[in-house]
């Protein structure tokens, strides 16, 4: 037997001088270094904005700031409006806009505040600060959240919400009733529900968890000897009498922020576009385009819990990584079998939040994932929608955690092991970064599917206004020298409506997509059609793109929207007697 | 002590004969041309072509003298042949298994049965095992004689490891490998003896011999190695230092990996040009149309268009080995993360290879696991790395490109997890209450799993995976097929075939 002896001091002497900072110092900075790193990458390869909703999102923050018609009614009924106004300070500049930049800060800002909290969180379950720098470290070693927090994706903002909230939650639960930890759970619930909807699902169970905290078992079950009161009835320390009231005063100051912000977002619907519930009726909703999937044949979890569990599941596990899924799930089992933790089971029902709301929702058709490995090859496409597995990360990261609080010191450094071998699984490509490769060749991809018409417009754009139907995303703003406040699309009133009729009356250029809805209301109409090609030169056709510009009478004249709208009373009088002909494309029309 | 020697024997003599009686084969020393249509048709002895391709290496190796196959010999291991860069024919099976058949088969050659008696030396192989199973049960989990004896009866007899003890697979050769490793490390944990030093290098030793054997094993026994390293290496808190202690026989012992991987490379470079080029990497051997080649391959089991059919008709269908393997010959690409929720199903609980449906038994081995854990308040280091073991070769195959393993009877892929769960379904039965009506329903479950077991032994390994099975007339893709055979009076056992 051979051995070697080390001073202890050499070990403590490193640990000493981090100490003299606190843990959350340090993660702050190590993930806000990752950070960098990530955004860096990301943006040299240009994968900021390879998502379509990246664009979007980025796109309707600026509206607000900088359009045609500018005002938080461009903020839309579809998403939920927290992420773009997070946005609007940074899309003001054009240059983090167009790059993406601009999501970048805001998510990395929340991955940072999401990494925090996620060790407090941690450390507030388990009283360990090991285990809770191992959660912290879990979940910023995470590539898909690395790569998402590159992106103005809304994803990390809501991460950062419900960490926060589930984080005052928890210490108001641990704390017996501390009313100040509610509110303030409350108070991120209400940013979390208008961040995404997963966030009202949270503030919903975060309810439903004060009423089964509160609820006077003892009293509705007073003869019972069931498991039911059993369970419940030993949460609260306080007396039964007077709990009903208890429970009536705390669900009413935990749901009056709460709920706020969804109470805002239908009477933003009802108020702004006439209907509450906009965001699922309207043929913009993610629901009506889940219709289509499903008349295809291709919404494989409709209807279906068990496929709805399953892909979920495995959406969450390829998010996570395999090797850290198995261990979080691990450190659930061993965490809900903690009698010591007496609030376990409403800590899970908190965490599992996301789990539940998408299972449901895939089961309601509201929405739809693509995963390789489950979907089948018959589909026309097998990946779509992963990213939102990286919602379990937070819950993977503190249940994994908790294992380690458990386990002794070679389980610790086992744990620790493994985390290291599933950054090399995925750095080789055995687990794949399922969130990136959707954004660069799934169906989400902006960039998979650039058409040559951008890069077109890109080069021959020159001045005026742009008609296009922004939601067929026929082309990409940001990525063409384009300004905001140049583009007509469908939330410009008067001037999209008033185009459909007169298209001349604003445009320059118009933009056109087979079926979109400036195919079907010009294009497809006879009479639009006419001034269509009597006031503009085709000068751009591929199989499912058209481009048309004006045709100049001064070339070389810069129209604005105030010019535009001048010139417009007169073009009637004009277009009936100085109109050449109607002859469609000009010689200057490039590819045929 | 004697209780052990009788137990040992008993395992033996029982296993030799139940082996013996159902070794797959027929008398003679084969020649290229009696394997197709004879040798090669199902239930024969060269069914497939994993064991057509490691004898026709042993062979080559005993007749020629080298391990090259002439063409001949390479077209009998069609499909499954890669040509090097000099032009010789290799069989794309890692060379272990063959040269470690080599004596059986000269020893069986000379009583003109090279077959039987190449095919012998995985009945060596198992019920080694056995043996080591018996040893771990009654050394490390501390069962009595009766359930280790019955652990090692479910490892041998109650389940699908059977069918692959009888016929030249490498599963048997992983399985001992492993086996005897940790237990050679639980003696060297508790050993001070001056000899100790051979645990180790035995552990060292029998790990190199698992790479050449089959290349996944430098994957599935790392638990096993670090089992080795947590052995030599320990770490001690004394007042203000830190002791590392370190057992330099455990260092040292390494020469002997070192030497079998020396001698593995070299064996790569003088046959296949190079020290890391794998036989599996080899470019694929494309045969010329010659009414003289066909007359020696084996006819395909299911017209290749039709298994192109039924993989595009496959809803469900992801990309099989066999494509992989057209599209690029990187083994590490063959796995991948985004197979395993395939993989796992299959592998556990599908109806064409799960382990629960083949061998229902094993559902046991979990619940004693978990009562494993909470007796002990935890899984002490030999245990968590029998875990870690099941757990890696779930993991590894899980995501391997054709969890089916080709046409084959049950998971064969998780046949070296089987003594595990096998030990752990024993450690059940000795737990807790009602142990009289534990054991008859074990008895019921072992009674089930080694009837299936033994009709896949009795008969066939060549079941195909649903997706082709659809195809054929049958329509049958798990044992059920096996019944069949047996039906048709249809059988490939040695004994049965020649008395």
């Amino acid at each position: 037997m051979t051995s070697i002896i080390i001073k202890k001091e050499y070990f403590e002497a490193p640990m000493r001088w981090a100490r003299q900072y606190s843990a959350e110092l340090w993660i702050g900075v190590a993930s806000t270094v990752l950070a960098a790193i990530a955004t860096l990458y990301s943006f040299m390869h240009q994968y900021t904005i390879s998502y379509g909703d990246a664009e979007s999102h980025l796109n309707i923050a600026k509206r607000v700031v900088d359009s045609l018609t500018p005002g938080f009614a461009q903020l839309g009924g579809i998403w939920l409006p927290l992420p773009h106004i997070l946005l609007m300070p940074f899309v003001l500049n054009d240059y983090m806009w167009r790059t993406g930049l601009a999501g970048s800060v805001v998510s990395g800002a929340a991955f940072v505040i999401s990494a925090i909290y996620i060790y407090k969180l941690t450390r507030v379950i388990t009283g360990n600060k090991g285990a809770a720098i191992f959660s912290s470290a879990v979940f910023i070693l995470n590539p898909n959240i690395l790569y998402l927090q590159t992106t103005p994706m809304t994803e990390l903002t809501l991460v950062a919400f419900f960490a926060l909230s589930s984080y005052y939650f928890v210490r108001f639960l641990e704390s017996e009733g501390n009313i100040l930890m509610l509110i303030m759970a409350a108070g991120f619930g209400f940013y979390a529900s208008l961040s995404r909807y997963d966030g009202w699902a949270l503030v919903l169970m975060e309810a439903g968890v004060i009423f089964l905290y509160y609820f006077p078992w003892k009293i509705a079950w007073a003869k019972s000897k069931g498991s039911v009161r059993a369970f419940f009835a030993p949460r609260s320390p306080e007396p039964t009498v007077g709990r009903f009231a208890r429970l009536e005063a705390r669900l009413i100051l935990f749901c009056s922020p709460a709920f706020l912000g969804i109470v805002m977002w239908l009477l933003w619907g009802y108020l702004i576009l006439g209907d509450p519930l906009y965001f699922t009726h309207s043929q913009f909703s993610a629901n009506s385009q889940q219709q289509s999937w499903h008349a295809r044949g291709e919404l494989p979890a409709y209807h279906n819990p068990w496929v709805s569990f399953l892909y979920y599941f495995v959406t969450t596990m390829s998010n996570g990584g395999v090797v850290v899924f198995l261990i979080g799930l691990a450190g659930l089992i061993a965490f809900s079998l903690d009698k010591k933790q007496r609030h376990r089971f409403f800590v899970i029902l908190v965490l599992l939040v996301p789990f539940f709301f998408n299972v449901l929702t895939l089961f309601l058709g509201q929405s739809v994932i693509f995963i390789p490995g489950l979907t089948p090859l018959s589909f026309e496409w097998t990946l779509f929608n992963v990213r939102y597995g990286t919602m379990m990360v937070p819950a993977i990261a503190l249940f994994a955690g908790y294992l380690f609080y458990k386990g002794r010191t070679p389980t610790k450094v086992l744990l620790c092991f493994l985390v290291a071998f599933q950054c090399v699984l995925f750095t080789i490509g055995f687990s794949p970064i399922l969130a990136l490769e959707d954004g660069v060749s799934g169906l989400s991809s902006a960039t998979a599917k650039i058409p040559d018409a951008q890069n077109w417009l890109a080069t021959h754009y020159d001045y005026g206004l742009i008609l296009t139907d922004d939601f067929a995303r026929t082309i990409s703003i940001i990525r063409t020298p384009i300004p905001m406040k140049n583009v007509i699309y469908i939330g410009n009133k008067p001037y999209w409506e008033e185009s459909l009729v007169a298209p001349e009356k604003y445009a320059r250029w118009i933009v056109i997509q087979r079926n979109d809805v400036l195919w079907q209301n010009i294009l497809a109409d006879e009479n639009t059609q006419g001034r269509l090609y009597k006031y503009f030169n085709r000068v751009y056709t591929a199989e499912e793109i058209q481009i048309f510009r004006r045709i100049d009478s001064t070339p070389g004249t810069q129209t604005t929207p105030e010019q535009a709208t001048t010139t417009a009373t007169t073009t009637g009088a004009t277009a009936a007697t100085s109109s050449p002909s109607s002859a469609p494309a000009s010689a200057s029309v490039v590819p045929q | 002590m004697k209780k052990d020697i009788f137990a040992l024997t008993f395992i033996v003599i029982f296993g030799a004969v139940l082996y013996g009686l159902t070794l797959r084969g027929a008398p003679g020393n084969p020649q290229a041309g009696d394997f197709k249509e004879k040798l090669d048709l199902p239930t024969g002895a060269f069914e497939l072509s994993p064991e057509r391709g490691r004898y026709v290496q042993t062979a080559s190796l005993a007749e020629r003298g080298t391990y090259s196959l002439d063409k001949t010999w390479a077209l009998v291991a069609y499909p499954d042949v890669g040509v090097a860069e000099s032009g010789s024919y290799y069989s794309f099976f890692a060379p272990g298994v063959s040269y470690m058949a080599l004596p059986f088969y000269l020893v069986g050659s000379m009583f003109g049965y090279a077959q039987v008696g190449t095919f012998s030396v995985e009945v060596l192989f198992t019920l080694l095992t056995l043996v080591f199973i018996y040893l771990i049960g009654r050394k490390m989990f501390g069962l009595s004689v009766g359930l280790s004896i019955f652990a090692a009866l479910i490892f041998g007899f109650g389940s699908t490891a059977w069918s692959y003890s009888v016929t030249l697979y490498q599963h048997a050769f992983t399985t001992f490998f492993m086996v005897s490793s940790v237990y050679a490390i639980w003696r060297y944990s508790t050993s001070v003896s001056r000899w100790s030093f051979l645990y180790p290098a035995y552990v060292w030793a029998a790990y190199g011999l698992a790479i050449f054997v089959d290349y996944p094993n430098a994957i599935l026994m790392l638990p096993v190695m670090v089992y080795l390293f947590l052995t030599a290496f320990s770490l001690q808190s004394v007042r203000d230092t830190v002791k590392l202690n370190i057992r330099m026989s455990a260092v040292v012992a390494a020469l002997a990996f070192v030497l079998i991987t020396g001698l593995h490379f070299w064996h790569n470079q003088y046959y296949f040009g190079s020290w890391k080029q794998l036989s599996g990497g080899l470019p694929t051997y494309q045969l010329e149309a010659t009414p003289a080649d066909t007359a020696l391959i084996a006819p395909p089991l299911v017209p290749a268009n039709e298994i192109a059919a039924t993989q595009a008709a496959a809803v469900t269908a992801t990309s099989t080995a066999a494509e992989d393997a057209t599209s690029t010959k990187n083994v590490v690409a063959f796995f991948h993360e985004r197979k395993m929720p395939q993989g796992f199903d299959v592998l556990l609980f599908s109806g064409e290879r799960g382990l629960f449906f083949f061998t229902p038994l094993f559902i046991l081995s979990f619940f004693g696991f978990g009562f494993f854990c909470r007796k002990n308040k935890g899984l002490p280091m030999p245990y968590a790395i029998m875990a870690a073991l099941v757990a890696t070769n779930i993991f590894l195959y899980a995501s391997w490109g054709d969890p089916w393993g080709g046409w084959a009877f049950g998971p064969r892929y998780l046949i070296p997890s089987m003594p595990w769960l096998a030990l752990f379904a024993a450690w059940f039965v000795s737990q807790g209450r009602h142990i009289v009506m534990k054991k008859i329903g074990v008895y019921a479950l072992f009674l089930y799993s080694s009837a299936i077991a033994l009709v896949g032994a009795l008969t066939s390994n060549a079941v195909p995976p649903k997706s082709e099975a659809l195809l054929l007339p049958i329509k049958t893709y798990n044992f059920m097929k096996n019944f069949g055979y047996l039906q048709g009076d249809q059988a490939g056992d040695f004994v049965y075939n020649t008395y």
